[in-house]
Parts: structure tokens; sequence; C-alpha cells
């Protein structure tokens, strides 16, 4: 009984009994307490100091963080800087490890191309544009050259062309029946008497 | 294989032209004759079946037999008729066979034309 209740106290002490987890709603979008998807559209570009005030309220920032973006079809969404999810530091302990992202946090608009193992707009690019263009050329102009060296020697099968009856199908083509050649085609046979 | 290197690196010049009848005489070497080649439909035969110009080689009498035989057992064909596609297929190759049976032959007779030629001008220079 003594080794029980010990059991229980060090389990106390270092986990959190169930009832005692936070059962909040970890939506993926920043937007709190929507219903219908009408809810989760964005609301007009804010002008005055006040919807501006509201509308970062409305996605989780401080206002000075806040800054619409001018155009576009999204309103009033934040403009948030373009990090990619890779460059975020892998030991801290977010409430979504899998996206390394808190709850209530808002999401860049292009959230979709900048995942973990996605396109990273921060890093450096294996090759420069003046090496990506060079290999291009090179590609194009090896294929070029090689179709230009290679033209005059075309492959063939090692066969005679194919022979057809009536001298050829020389009136089936179109051939003036006055003068009309007399081919004959053979096998390697000796004619049987 | 390596008829590609023979016809433009090492042989150009007694390389047959693939794209022309062969030029010699086609008896030639052949003491007993050679069998002509010859098929048993006529040309209103293949009229009357609208044969296509392309399939009037010399396998024409095996597709005649496949044509009669669609005509008979549409649209079981291939349960009917597949002794019909595979005899004609059957020709097809023997007919590729022989036309390279004629490269060959023409090949060697331009090696042997330039191995007599070339005897003659050592025979003159002597």
């Amino acid at each position: 009984m003594a080794t029980f209740m010990k059991v229980c106290t060090v389990l106390a002490k270092h986990k959190k009994p169930l009832f005692c987890l936070r059962r909040s709603n970890l939506s993926t979008t920043s937007v709190l307490a929507a219903f219908w998807n009408k809810d989760w559209k964005p609301g007009p570009i804010p002008r005055t100091p006040e919807e501006r005030a509201a509308a970062a309220k409305k996605y989780g920032l401080r206002p000075e963080d806040y800054n619409a973006l001018a155009d576009g079809d999204i309103g009033d969404y934040p403009d948030l800087p373009l990090v990619a999810r890779s460059w975020r530091d892998p030991f801290e302990d977010y409430d979504l490890p899998g996206e390394k992202r808190n709850f209530g946090e808002p999401v860049h608009a292009s959230a979709d191309i900048i995942g973990a193992d996605l396109w990273d707009p921060n890093a450096d690019g294996r090759y420069t544009y003046g090496q990506m263009l060079l290999y291009c050329a090179l590609t194009f102009f090896g294929f070029l050259t090689a179709f230009l060296v290679l033209s005059p020697y075309q492959y063939f099968p090692p066969e005679m062309p194919k022979q057809y009856p009536f001298n050829n199908l020389y009136l089936e083509k179109g051939g003036d029946p006055a003068d009309e050649p007399e081919i004959k085609h053979y096998t390697f046979k000796a004619p049987q008497e | 294989m390596g008829n590609m290197w023979y016809s433009y690196v090492t042989n150009p010049d007694t390389a047959p032209d693939y794209k022309n009848p062969p030029t010699f005489d086609p008896l030639f070497g052949f003491p007993e004759g050679r069998e002509e080649r010859t098929i048993c439909a006529t040309r209103e035969e293949l009229d009357r079946a609208k044969v296509p110009l392309k399939k009037r080689d010399y396998c024409v009498d095996y597709y005649m037999k496949f044509l009669e035989c669609r005509q008979k057992h549409f649209p079981r064909v291939w349960s009917y008729c597949h002794h019909q596609i595979h005899e004609w297929e059957h020709c097809q190759i023997e007919d590729t066979v022989l036309r390279v049976k004629e490269w060959e032959r023409e090949k060697r007779l331009k090696e042997r034309a330039k191995r007599k030629a070339k005897a003659e001008s050592m025979e003159a220079m002597e």
C-alpha cells in the first residue's frame, strides 16, 4: 500500500491529471468564435487608426505590428513577414509542434507554400541566376549541336526498300499506263518445276 | 550490329543505299534461277475489298483471308481469326527477312566489285 501511494504521489508530481489539460479549441485560424464561413472572411481594408486597432486585435496582433496588405482581395488580413517554417526554433515548446505554431498565432496568407518541407524564401539558392542560365543554355545548345552534327547520319535498319506487286503499284500510285515499267521481285529459293 | 558504323565510318563506299532498290542483276549468282514473287489476288479483287495501298504487298493474300474471316465473324474477330492474323504477321516477318537478305547481298556484291576493280588496277600498274 505504501508503494502504491508513493507511485501515485510521483505520478501526480510529474504528470498533469487528465482533467487538468487545457481543452481549448486549437483552430488553425486566429479569428476566434467563428461559426460559419462568412465569419472567417476578412473585413474591409482599415483606413482610420481606430479601424486599424480593431483589425489588429481581431488578428491577435499589436497595432504597431499590424500592416494590412494594400492591394489584393484578402481585405484587412495582415501582411506578415514571410518566414519559412524551417527557420523556427525546433526545440521551442509549441502548442502545435508539428506546425511549429502557438495557439492564436496569425497565419501568413501564403502559409501553404512555406511549410517545413516546402519552399524556403530565406534560403540561399544552390545556383546563381547566371549558373542557371548557363546550364540551361548548355543543355539547349548541346542538344542542338548533337542534332546538327548527327542529322546526315540517320539510323536505318539494314533493309532494302519494301517490294510491292504490280510493278511496285505503279498504276495504283497514279503512274502513266503508257510507260509502265516491268519490275520483277524474286525470293532466294530456286524455282520449283 | 555495327551497320551504322560500317555504313557511315568504315565503308561508306560499299554500303548499300537503303532508300533505293538493288542495283545489281537480281539473277546474278543464281545458276538455277530464282523463284519469282507472286500474289494470287488480282487488281479487281483488291479494289473490291478496298485494300489500302499500304497493305497491297506480297502478303496481301493472307490479308484477304483475314478480311473474309472478319466479315464472317465480326465482332468476335480475335476469337475466330487470330490464326489468320498470325499468318499475316508471320508473312510480314518473312518479307522483312527477305529485305535484309537483299541488303546483305547488295553489300557483298558491292564489296566484290570493289575488290575486282582494285585487282584490275593492280594488274594495270604491273
